[in-house]
């Protein structure tokens, strides 16, 4: 018996240091227990920014600080790498919170700022400008706008970017079909066979992103286009006709073999392997060496209805760092974001200006004249409109929508599966945004 | 033994006497060894207390509780969170996964470390150099491998894809259909994993009884029955030794299927129960939830453990 309550016990020790190892590390979670500037950490005259470097900004963003540090002997930034893409970033600073060491700066997406926003983990960055003599009245104002929240603005625009319609001109060609893109997601079907036929075996009419990589946020396009969408407010619409439709045509298209879904669209497109790609402007980067001819069109937007998301990241500033570092912080986010750097940042990446100033700036002006692809993301942006709060303000809610997408594109019946979803996204916002809305 | 006053004052015991050289009671030993001993065993009792029960204790606290990751505070919710769970539709799922690859990581990757081992007990020529290779993945980072392997597994480029284009059969789509992302996730633990049940089988072999394989083969055994009769039984504390650590390691797969799968594909398609942990706790942001389901794995790794532990000490009894 002492054998086996020996090697029990070891067992039992070790089973439960993998059991509770992952949770553990998410810190206690106790009452009280918010992270104040006391406990955060850092330095007053160096800023800490957080960032996964979007579309591949590193270089951008080292030469932004650079400039910014000449400008301000006093203060020193330090880029941190924080993850591969806005979840791990958003993941990082969860665990500052627990931790204590706190960014001065980072990056939160359109899915991940709302729950900071809710629990008080970011500042009222507006009212951080305001204190500091900064302006904030020159950012594209449906982009500022995105992170209102009870009056309050929770991050500046940076990284921001919509969804765009890549084609492959040469494919196009071949189809016979006209180089532009579809006027509506039912036109594309009927361009998909001659797509499919004139591409060949092995390779897709349309690449979409997988339910894992951000299908959830392409897939409102569609989803818009036919009249449907995630929610009204904070009422899920999965059931809704419109929605319905979309789902049903997502699964025709599998079913024909018109779609593939990948972990890395872009970079399936760019390797040729499908004639169309539903993805972000800040791809656009990305796609300067492809080896075809490379088209870039609004999303389909049948009868004028707005059908595109706008999406990627902006800037936020803790809210338990010390007043000088929020100070500071503000100063480095303003320069950020500023025209000239506006410029520098869209020409390197392919992502939006977020400044109405950055289009006058001499060198954005020829870059988009020489660069009509980039132009499309700029025409398109009043045709945008605010993503549907089940994907972006409920916590999980993109992944929760992404794996029910998954399930569609692989067979599942649509009805059931979007039923299905509608119940998990109100289970989700009862249990963890409700008790928390102040009206 | 010198007599001692203390000695020669006690009354003489009853019934038979000691043996010679038998260990000295508890209550004999000298306050010294006992304050040396404590002295040895604190600083690892305090890191065990330190590190892993008090956050054990911890997350069987907050599994009690609403917490989302990001809030300061957190609400005490009785039995809500193991409610939920239990009426999870995914859950049954996540088990099945769960089950399916520690079953397979655990049974595979013995079986064949053993039978690698057993070959290269042999007297081979190169067999060191194909030891070295054999360990060489258990010491790469699950990262790592996880990203080495989707290029073999890439349905586009990758080289399983070419292996089955030369022989003209069509590649599933590993990351797309549930059942072959699991295959493919498995596959590429067990070909991490080799090594190190490889290794220890071969230390094991190298310290058996060969005197007894002889005296089998001389009594006329076959190999099969000197394999299972004579060759197994020495293996057995090898054997209990393998099976949990390698099931400890095998639930605790995070890495591999977080890079190559991320959990998908649709949803749950690789998703075992510590990648839900770190899903509903990194992910969806309900640390509470998250907490409610390792305390959940906890148990079940409990129950197996001590299972396992009753069946090996029964069997070597046995013997």
């Amino acid at each position: 018996m002492s054998d086996l309550t020996r090697r029990g016990f070891l067992g039992v020790a070790g089973g439960a240091a993998l059991a509770t190892g992952l949770a553990a590390c998410a810190g206690t979670g106790s009452e009280g227990g918010s992270s104040g500037s006391a406990k955060a950490g850092g330095s007053s005259n160096t800023i800490d920014f957080w960032s996964n470097h979007p579309g591949k900004s590193k270089e951008a963003e080292q030469k932004i600080i650079a400039d910014f540090e000449k400008a301000n002997p006093g203060l020193k930034v330090k880029l941190t790498d924080a993850g591969k893409d806005y979840e791990e970033v958003a993941q990082k600073f969860n665990a500052a919170l627990a931790g204590g060491s706190l960014p001065d700066v980072v990056v939160a997406s359109d899915v991940t700022w709302f729950n900071f926003a809710l629990n008080n983990r970011f500042a009222d960055v507006g009212a951080l400008f305001e204190q500091n003599g900064l302006s904030t009245s020159d950012y594209v104002d449906g982009l500022y706008a995105d992170y209102l929240y009870e009056n309050k603005h929770y991050a500046i625009p940076y990284a921001r970017s919509t969804v765009v319609f890549y084609y492959n001109k040469d494919v196009f060609k071949k189809a016979g079909l006209p180089d532009r893109s579809p006027e509506s997601w039912d036109e594309f079907t009927q361009w998909a066979p001659k797509l499919q036929s004139a591409i060949g075996g092995g390779k897709s009419a349309l690449i979409l992103d997988d339910g894992a990589n951000y299908l959830d946020w392409t897939f409102q396009a569609i989803a818009w286009s036919y009249g449907g969408g995630y929610s009204k407010e904070w009422t899920p619409t999965f059931t809704d006709a419109g929605t319905l439709k979309a789902g049903q045509v997502l699964q025709d298209w599998a079913k024909k073999k018109y779609v593939k879904t990948s972990a890395d669209s872009a970079s399936d497109f760019s390797a040729g392997l499908g004639a169309v790609l539903l993805e972000s402007t800040g791809n656009l980067g990305g796609f300067k060496d492809v080896k075809f001819d490379l088209g870039v069109g609004f999303v389909p937007a049948p009868n004028g209805v707005k059908c595109c998301p706008t999406g990627g990241a902006g800037v936020a500033i803790p809210s338990g760092i010390s007043a000088e570092r929020q100070k500071n912080a503000a100063k480095f986010v303003e320069f950020l974001t500023n025209a000239k750097n506006t410029a520098t940042f869209t020409q390197a990446t392919g992502y939006m200006p977020v400044r109405k100033s950055a289009l006058q700036e001499p060198s954005e002006a020829a870059y988009l004249k020489q660069n009509p692809n980039f132009k499309v993301a700029v025409d398109q942006l009043p045709k945008t409109r605010p993503q549907d709060y089940a994907r972006v303000f409920v916590p999980g809610g993109g992944a929760d929508i992404g794996q029910a997408l998954d399930k569609i594109v692989a067979g599942s019946d649509v009805k059931s599966t979007f039923s299905d979803l509608g119940g998990t996204i109100t289970a989700a916002y009862n249990s963890q945004v409700k008790p928390k809305l102040k009206s | 033994m010198t007599a001692t006053p203390q000695s020669s004052s006690v009354a003489p015991r009853s019934g038979p006497p000691e043996p010679v050289g038998a260990p000295p009671k508890r209550s004999g030993r000298p306050y010294g060894e006992w304050l040396l001993a404590a002295l040895l065993l604190l600083p690892n009792l305090a890191l065990l207390v330190i590190f892993t029960y008090r956050p054990l204790a911890d997350n069987i606290r907050l599994s009690f509780t609403d917490w989302n990751i990001s809030a300061p505070v957190a609400h005490y919710i009785g039995f809500d969170n193991y409610k939920t769970w239990w009426h999870d539709p995914n859950a049954h799922e996540v088990l099945k996964n769960t089950l399916i690859f520690t079953v397979a990581t655990v049974g595979i990757s013995m079986a064949l470390g053993l039978a690698l081992a057993i070959l290269l007990d042999q007297q081979l020529r190169g067999r060191n150099l194909v030891r070295s290779a054999i360990f060489a993945p258990f010491v790469i980072s699950g990262a790592a491998v996880g990203i080495a392997f989707q290029f073999v597994f890439d349905p586009n480029f990758g080289m399983i894809r070419d292996l089955f284009d030369r022989v003209g059969i069509t590649v599933p789509d590993f990351y797309q259909r549930p059942g072959w992302a699991l295959f493919m996730v498995t596959a590429t633990y067990i070909w991490k994993n080799l090594g190190y049940t490889f290794v220890i089988y071969l230390a094991a072999l190298q310290g058996r009884r060969a005197d007894l394989d002889e005296a089998a083969e001389i009594d006329g055994a076959s190999a099969w029955r000197r394999f299972t009769k004579v060759l197994l039984p020495q293996l057995r504390p090898t054997t209990f030794f393998l099976s949990i650590t390698v099931l400890l390691n095998s639930v605790q797969v995070f890495d591999i299927i977080n890079v190559m799968t991320r959990g998908g594909p649709q949803g749950y398609g690789t998703t075992t129960l510590v990648y839900q942990v770190y899903r509903e706790t990194f992910v969806n942001s309900r640390a509470g939830y998250g907490a409610t389901i390792a305390t959940i794995m906890f148990l079940i790794l409990l129950v197996i453990t001590v299972v396992q532990v009753r069946v090996m000490d029964r069997g070597m009894r046995r013997d």
